[in-house]
């Protein structure tokens, strides 16, 4: 799993852990743009940190549903100097989605999906970014598309 | 949209974020019966190799958080593992042992624990996997299972005490606590 440094180019390896409580010190709307606080006790909750300086730079929030063999991303963000064209770097999104994808596997095998729901505007965009699939109100990852950004990002 | 989104584009917010959204009571039905609809579609059409890649890599990813996690579970063995590899094939043990080329009671042994696997098991291992489960992680798990019972191995230490004549310089007091 890397990340790469877009002023050098260098790729760094990073890693993705549950969010402590320590660290809802450190997650301010101003960096982080939700209420991350607001989260805290819920149980997927799941930061990228930098292997270096241990800053986080991203953070996701989701949702298990056992009985669907399904997890959902409920809730993703860079911190504020990783979005847009200036951004330090990049593939941080894409390494959080590829985890979920990790874990709905390790945890439902053959039959493991990962889903979103998107703002009506962006959906064309997580489908040519991630290679998810169309549901109507939902996009998702399963079978050989959800294996396909597993190899991008993890393996 | 935030303000904190202005001047992005819709590109580079997808590219960064997944934004909350509201669903009413009934949208929440229906994105759950077009789920199921299309995720039911793509399992019918899913292919053999699909389902044996999915759970090769499911049996992959639980060792690597089992090496990876601090705790030691005894039924987490070799065996165990060894045994989950042979089945998600859907291959009968006398088949599997004849495609790495061990005795099939061989086989029975390591997979019941009463046999420990030499390097060239973990090796056929990793080639039948099509290097999907590198030979390191056979290996470490092993690995792990000694490491526990050296640890908590009393008797060893209680006879090898004799062999040692002299240990270091050192009181109790002085060390730090593990």
């Amino acid at each position: 799993m890397t990340i790469r440094e877009l002023r050098s180019g260098n790729k760094l390896a990073v890693s993705v852990e549950p969010v402590t409580d320590e660290d809802f010190k450190k997650l301010t709307v101003k960096r982080y743009f939700f209420n991350w606080k607001k989260l805290k006790g819920q149980p997927l909750l799941f930061k990228l940190v930098h292997p270096v300086s241990g800053d986080i730079l991203g953070l996701m929030h989701l949702l298990d549903f056992p009985q669907e063999d399904r997890i959902e991303v409920k809730l993703l963000a860079v911190s504020v100097e990783n979005k847009g064209v200036g951004k330090h770097f990049d593939r941080i999104a894409g390494n959080l989605i590829a985890f979920t994808c990790r874990l709905a596997i390790a945890k439902y095998g053959y039959k493991a999906c990962i889903s979103l729901i998107p703002k009506t505007e962006l959906k064309p965009h997580y489908i040519r970014a991630y290679g998810m699939m169309d549901a109507g109100l939902q996009v998702y990852l399963d079978g050989r598309p959800l294996f396909n950004l597993l190899k991008k990002y993890i393996q | 949209m935030k303000k904190a989104f202005a001047g992005l584009t819709d590109k580079q917010i997808a590219e960064s974020f997944v934004l909350p959204v509201k669903l009413s009571i009934r949208q929440q039905a229906e994105a759950s019966a077009q789920l199921a609809t299309a995720r039911a579609k793509s399992l019918e059409q899913a292919k053999p190799v699909d389902k044996l890649l999915a759970r090769i890599l499911q049996l992959r990813f639980q060792l690597e958080d089992y090496l990876k996690s601090e705790s030691y579970q005894p039924t987490r063995t070799f065996g165990h593992f060894l045994k989950e590899y042979q089945q998600l094939g859907g291959k009968k043990r006398k088949e599997f042992a004849y495609e790495i080329n061990i005795h099939e009671t061989l086989l029975s042994q390591l997979i019941s624990d009463r046999r420990e696997p030499g390097e060239q098991i973990f090796i056929r291992l990793e080639l039948h996997s099509n290097k999907t489960i590198p030979a390191s992680y056979w290996f470490r798990l092993v690995e792990k299972k000694k490491a526990y019972q050296l640890q908590h191995d009393s008797k060893i230490r209680q006879r090898e005490k004799k062999n040692v004549k002299k240990s270091l310089a050192l009181q109790e007091d002085d060390l730090p606590v593990f």
